[in-house]
């Protein structure tokens, strides 16, 4: 389908490239890491798995304290719409060796309310010890106003959990799927579940009606630099993020740039991330997430590439030669 | 034993966490409803005194204090009976329900999509409620506003009130699920068809109290199916209450012994539908 850019994309990645062009001078974009991991099943390897990709990020948390944020969405025992709880306890575990002095998870599901009953459905009460103990229903959290530094909606100041804020690290751990309003959702739309229901409703609609692209940049620009770690095991094809069917893939990706991270998870699915509004807006123009800005680990993109079935309102976000 | 657990609970400042932490007012109403029932009324009048020092200039409630809005949680406060809460106060939270619907409902939002050719000037939804105001009606808030509403209109019959619960059952009864039942949204999205949710559909249910219609007849036998498998408590205490209203719950129904109160309110509306399944629904007078 062919696009024209609207007045505020135009705007958006005009400002972009003002900020990487001081005065017209061209400054080098640092390439940001993203890895692609094997990962083909949710078993016991992922511990080792999950261990090694972070060594391999060298990120330094000892004595801080870490959140994980993963995505869940459904009463769903299966493993294409929940992050699934195995990789999320690996994740803990792995921090915790790290040395740091706190990890727990947290999250606010979009439209069930009822969020302990929803993790339990999804498995979390088995496979993590004690786990409400550990876990923050971020929809039901403390919070605090927040006004993000850039503002991409109309939403002005949110109000925001103070477990999320409060973190020295915030990991975000979505699923891969396809998402019927934005095409995908991966790390940066995961941040949507920060959000507290408790003030803004289930779902959380103001950030609909000041526009999801819109509002997922605005959550970047106050969450710039989560880690993010997709669950691309199994991801969700289709009419995600709900109605649609499992997509095996066998990997996990991840990252320190949430933009990068979520570019080369849309290349894995055969999205072409140039054309995601949100990562566009987010990331300030395209310079920032075209694959040789990219400086990509592990798995090559041609290895793992499959293509997510779309439908028919996103098809026009297809890669070409897919 | 549960009456019990709420006074353990209750916030230095009178009101109730959710789980632990700072007061809001979704499990203080509950709470203050169930002790109410139980006749611990000098807890509960704590409570309302936490209520009403956080009441908003709109003569709204913001869901906790330190909000400077208020949202549905007004229906929750509506549903409190005046001589406890005070009969201005609750006049107040009558009035802002009265006052508030979905956006999609505004006449400005209607004049809007009409110029840009997105829709008619008529025939529209009717208007529901929304969880925040200047956003768009769902049905959850739109059960808990009918519920408020239908209370107070057997205690004050007016004309206004009745408009509203009528146009609000018309938006719940136009989002029936293909398989019956209650999302908690559109019946469809981009297409396709919306599941019901048990949750959704027992609050529903318990909106539609007298409304006969093959929609609610589909959604009692959904809602029956939901409450042979449905493990969580807050649903299951929404099950029950949408199928009492209707004359449905099974005799000698027996709550699941292995399913777990994860919040007050799940404690709290619990003894409240135990208490509406012996015959005093406080949810009614």
């Amino acid at each position: 389908m062919p696009r024209t850019l609207t007045r505020r994309e135009w705007l958006a990645g005009s400002a972009g490239t003002a900020l990487l062009s001081g005065c017209g001078e061209e400054r080098p974009i640092v390439p940001s890491m993203v890895s692609i991991v094997r990962a083909p099943a949710y078993d016991q390897r992922l511990y080792e798995t999950v261990r090694r990709m972070l060594e391999e990020h060298r990120l330094e948390v000892r004595g801080r304290h870490v959140v994980l944020k993963p995505n869940l969405v459904e009463f769903e025992p299966g493993s294409s719409m929940n992050t699934h709880p195995l990789l999320v306890h690996a994740a803990f575990e792995a921090f915790r060796g790290m040395g740091a002095a706190s990890v727990r998870i947290a999250e606010g599901p979009a439209h069930r309310r009822n969020t302990l009953d929803l993790a339990d459905a999804a498995g979390y009460f088995k496979i993590v010890p004690r786990f409400e103990d550990v876990f923050v229903d971020l929809n039901l959290d403390e919070v605090t106003r927040v006004r993000p530094v850039r503002q991409f909606s109309r939403l002005g100041a949110l109000y925001l959990p103070k477990t999320v804020l409060g973190a020295d690290l915030l990991v975000s751990m979505p699923k891969m799927k396809t998402h019927h309003w934005v095409g995908a959702t991966l790390s940066m739309k995961n941040l949507f579940g920060v959000v507290p229901g408790g003030i803004y409703g289930w779902p959380k609609n103001p950030l609909h009606w000041a526009g999801i692209h819109e509002s997922i940049a605005d959550l970047h620009a106050i969450f710039p630099r989560p880690f993010a770690i997709v669950d691309g095991i199994v991801g969700m094809e289709g009419n995600g993020p709900i109605e649609g069917t499992p997509k095996p893939v066998g990997v996990l990706v991840a990252g320190h740039d949430p933009a990068a991270v979520d570019a080369t998870c849309c290349r894995i699915m055969r999205i072409e991330p140039l054309k995601m509004e949100y990562l566009r807006l987010a990331s300030g123009g395209e310079a920032h997430i075209t694959e040789r800005n990219i400086r990509q680990i592990g798995e090559s993109l041609p290895a793992v590439a499959t293509p997510f079935e779309l439908i028919p309102e996103f098809r026009w976000l297809r890669m070409e030669n897919s | 034993m549960t009456i019990g657990i709420l006074a353990d609970k209750q916030n230095r400042d009178g009101g109730w966490p959710y789980v632990r932490g700072s007061s809001w007012i979704e499990p203080t109403a509950y709470a203050v409803l169930a002790l109410l029932a139980a006749g611990e009324t000098e807890r509960a009048r704590r409570g309302l005194r936490w209520m009403l020092a956080i009441e908003r200039s709109d003569g709204g409630w913001p869901p906790k204090k330190g909000i400077d809005q208020s949202t549905w949680v007004t229906a929750l406060v509506a549903l409190l009976p005046p001589e406890e809460l005070g009969a201005s106060a609750h006049a107040r939270a009558i009035a802002w329900l009265l006052g508030t619907t979905g956006r999609e409902s505004t006449l400005t939002y209607r004049l809007r999509e009409w110029l840009l050719g997105n829709a008619g000037l008529s025939g529209q939804e009717p208007p529901g409620w929304p969880w925040i105001p200047d956003t768009a009606a769902w049905v959850g808030p739109t059960s808990l506003a009918v519920l408020a509403l239908d209370k107070e209109y057997r205690r004050r019959p007016l004309p206004a009130i009745r408009e509203r619960i009528d146009s609000g059952r018309r938006f719940l009864l136009a989002r029936v699920c293909q398989e019956g039942g209650w999302n908690y949204g559109s019946v469809r999205a981009l297409g396709y068809a919306s599941r019901p949710y048990p949750e959704t559909t027992g609050m529903a249910l318990a909106a539609l109290r007298g409304v006969r219609s093959p929609a609610t007849d589909r959604g009692l036998a959904v809602a029956q199916s939901f409450l042979g498998e449905c493990r969580s408590a807050d649903a299951l205490n929404w099950l029950r209450l949408g199928l009492l209203a209707h004359g449905q719950l099974p005799v000698g129904y027996c709550h699941p012994l292995e399913v777990t109160d994860r919040t007050l309110p799940d404690t709290s509306l619990g003894l409240l539908v135990a208490e509406a399944e012996k015959g005093r629904d406080f949810f009614l007078a």
